[in-house]
């Protein structure tokens, strides 16, 4: 178990003139025992960073420290690290037991007994004792992601590495796994860096997140942190399913103006702003609220396109007049639809629940209030 | 249509379909195929077992019959190929070993392992297959007789072994130079299998902290079992069926340590002629070794090959 710091990191693939950047410099710290996500689309270098701790990368420049110890130039196989792969990656040769012990024999000077009673206990532990003379061709997707995760726990490392691990699970097995893999990883308290595409994993597993995209990192923090308060229209646009809707507009005196309404804006939202810049306006789809088609101030009619109840909550999907075909904007609300397909309706942003974003730079305005918890929505007659 | 046309009708007219110009020739050319492949064979198999006089007098596919009938000449090639058959195995079995484990490795090195400068080896490995034999013939026949005569300075530490003569160090020239020219194309073989496999086995392997060649020996020469199967085969029949590098370090028939392609091409001849008996005994029994491996390891060949295009 130790600190893992990631300093300032940079990764380059260089061939003869060309080079591409895979990560620029990145710097994240997770504290011992802490659980960080690494998240962000496809290619936007969360991999190549997890590869960069464990060495299976070479660090074009920064320092990543294990425990104070820079561990730059030290080899994949002296880190003492352990890591869960995407496609598992167990040894088709080898049963589950010999894959287990594999690494205790090639990494440690335990005597054979001691590492057949750390397997047998960890695999207890995993639920896969009736596993260990199997081969990994004989197991189920479910039965070799256990056993991915056994080798790994079994090696007791200072730092887990998971690469999208739960990836290749069918729905209902992620789901049940995230949990589990929460669980073990305070029961273990090991350090943890889980690399994943998904956000629901990383909102629901992660101590903290870390948002990465085209290499560069977006913003560290607690989940409901990125949720609520993210740094950016990216950040904003990734996390969260349904994703938060966006409208470009300019500022004029004391209102934003988009192609569609017109929304006052108080001063206190406007702060110093010039007249005339470019903004967008964020709200989630959770925070919009439907009430009757009458317009006011920051209610807007709209056409409700498509309801998807879901049981819990109904997606609505919403245009304004004008808006291009393919272009829409989605309300959830909770309980029983009382929309359907083809009613017009009035939208309200109540304004504490908005965020503002420069619409050059993208960076963050104004995130929503958080003492905001919003009112039910109003009941058609 | 109405339906008063017969059943018989119907019957005639689905007869001639089956008979029609496409089937039949399909069966022309099979039948042809089967001939054209299958005659020689035949031939070969029934000449082996013909008195002289029968193979003289009757068409040489035909089976012996009566008096054409004879096994002297099996006997009299087994026993004239005896030794050599000890000479071959001895030259192809170590050679093929040592060379597809070397070739194994190679193609590790070149394929899992990052390091500096592998392309200019992979380099010199490709063109490494491409060297003809003949252009080496003469440096090869100096090399080992006269800079460096291996042959000569092991024949008093093989006359001491049992089990072998001291006749038997001539063959390990042989054997090296079989080696190195082997390992390029079965490095190819091994390579295009390794690219196959997924780069994680290597990386889950470092991670658990295996060295390199820890990697190469629990991970991927257990894995490699089926790729060994197919280049084994390939490489044993390749040495065991080779002529010219026998006949260039080796020279003579009648050297006791003559591995039997030598032999073949001169057994059953005399002043009288060529006994073609003797000599379709002699190529029959040379074939077997190479019959029975592919049938002994049918199975694991073609698991090899699929594996390999897949």
């Amino acid at each position: 178990m130790a600190r893992l710091e990631i300093d300032d990191v940079t990764k380059e693939y260089r061939s003869g003139e060309s080079s591409v950047v895979a990560v620029q410099d990145i710097a994240v710290e997770v504290p011992d025992g802490d659980f960080l996500v690494l998240v962000g689309p496809s290619g936007c270098g969360k991999s190549t960073t997890l590869r960069m701790i464990a060495g299976l990368e070479e660090i074009t420049e920064g320092e990543i420290r294990l425990g104070g110890r820079t561990i730059n130039d030290v080899s994949a196989q002296e880190r003492d690290i352990a890591m869960v792969f995407q496609s598992y990656a167990l040894y088709p040769h080898k049963t589950v037991r010999s894959n287990m012990s594999f690494g205790l024999e090639e990494s440690t000077e335990l005597s054979d007994s001691a590492i057949a009673e750390t397997v047998e206990e960890t695999a207890a532990m995993m639920g896969i004792e009736d596993l260990l003379d199997r081969k990994p061709g004989e197991l189920s997707g479910g039965q070799q992601q256990r056993v991915a995760l056994g080798r790994a726990i079994v090696r007791d490392p200072d730092v887990f590495l998971m690469d999208e691990p739960l990836s290749n699970l069918d729905a209902k097995l992620r789901a049940e796994m995230r949990t589990e893999l929460q669980h073990l990883q305070e029961q273990l308290d090991v350090t943890t860096v889980y690399v994943t595409h998904d956000q629901t994993e990383a909102m629901t597993m992660g101590d903290r997140i870390a948002v990465l995209d085209e290499g560069e990192l977006q913003q560290v923090g607690t989940p409901l942190e990125c949720y609520h308060e993210p740094n950016n229209l990216f950040v904003a646009s990734f996390i969260g399913e349904p994703s938060m809707n966006f409208f470009d507009g300019t500022l004029e005196n004391d209102a934003l103006v988009t192609d569609y309404f017109e929304y006052p804006l108080s001063q206190e939202s406007r702060r110093d702003l010039e007249s005339g810049g470019d903004l967008v306006l964020g709200i989630r789809p959770e925070d919009a609220r439907i009430g009757d088609a009458q317009q006011s101030d920051r209610r807007f009619e709209a056409e409700v396109l498509v309801v998807e109840p879901m049981g819990n909550e109904n997606i609505i999907h919403l245009q304004f007049d004008g808006m291009a075909v393919d272009d829409e904007f989605v309300v959830t609300t909770e309980g029983v639809p009382n929309v359907s397909a083809g009613d017009r309706v009035g939208v309200e942003f109540p304004e504490p629940a908005i965020h503002l974003f420069d619409g050059a730079g993208g960076d963050a305005i104004k995130n929503r209030d958080l003492s905001f918890t919003g009112t039910p929505d109003a009941v058609l007659p | 249509m109405s339906q008063s046309t017969s059943d018989t009708n119907i019957d005639v007219a689905s007869v001639v379909e089956d008979v029609n110009l496409r089937r039949i020739g399909h069966y022309t050319i099979v039948i042809l195929f089967l001939g054209f492949f299958l005659l020689p064979l035949i031939t070969g198999i029934m000449t082996a077992l013909k008195t002289s006089t029968a193979v003289a007098n009757t068409l040489p596919f035909m089976p012996p019959l009566g008096d054409g009938f004879t096994l002297a000449n099996l006997e009299y090639a087994f026993n004239r190929l005896s030794y050599a058959f000890v000479n071959s195995l001895l030259m192809a079995i170590p050679a093929t070993i040592i060379n597809v484990l070397l070739a194994s490795m190679a193609a590790f090195g070149l394929t899992m392992v990052r390091w500096r400068g592998q392309m200019g080896i992979l380099v010199l490995f490709l063109i490494g297959i491409f060297v003809p034999y003949q252009a080496v013939l003469v440096p090869l026949a100096r090399f080992w007789n006269n800079i460096f005569p291996i042959a000569d300075m092991l024949e008093p530490v093989f006359s001491v072994v049992p089990l072998i003569q001291g006749y038997h160090s001539a063959l390990v020239p042989l054997i090296i130079t079989h080696v190195a020219y082997g390992i390029p194309i079965c490095m190819l073989l091994f390579r295009s299998y390794y690219q196959s496999l997924p780069n994680s086995l290597v990386e889950a392997a470092k991670i658990d902290g295996a060295s390199i060649t820890k990697i190469y020996r629990r991970i991927i020469l257990p894995i490699s079992k089926p790729m060994f199967g197919v280049v084994f085969i390939y490489q044993f029949t390749q040495i065991y069926n080779e002529f010219l590098f026998s006949f260039t370090l080796v020279t003579s028939a009648n050297s006791s340590e003559a591995p039997i392609t030598l032999i073949i091409p001169t057994i059953g001849t005399s002043t009288s002629g060529i006994d073609f008996g003797i000599r379709m005994a002699a190529a029959f029994l040379a074939a077997l070794p190479t019959i029975i491996l592919y049938v002994a390891f049918a199975e694991q060949f073609a698991k090899g090959l699929e594996t390999e295009s897949a």
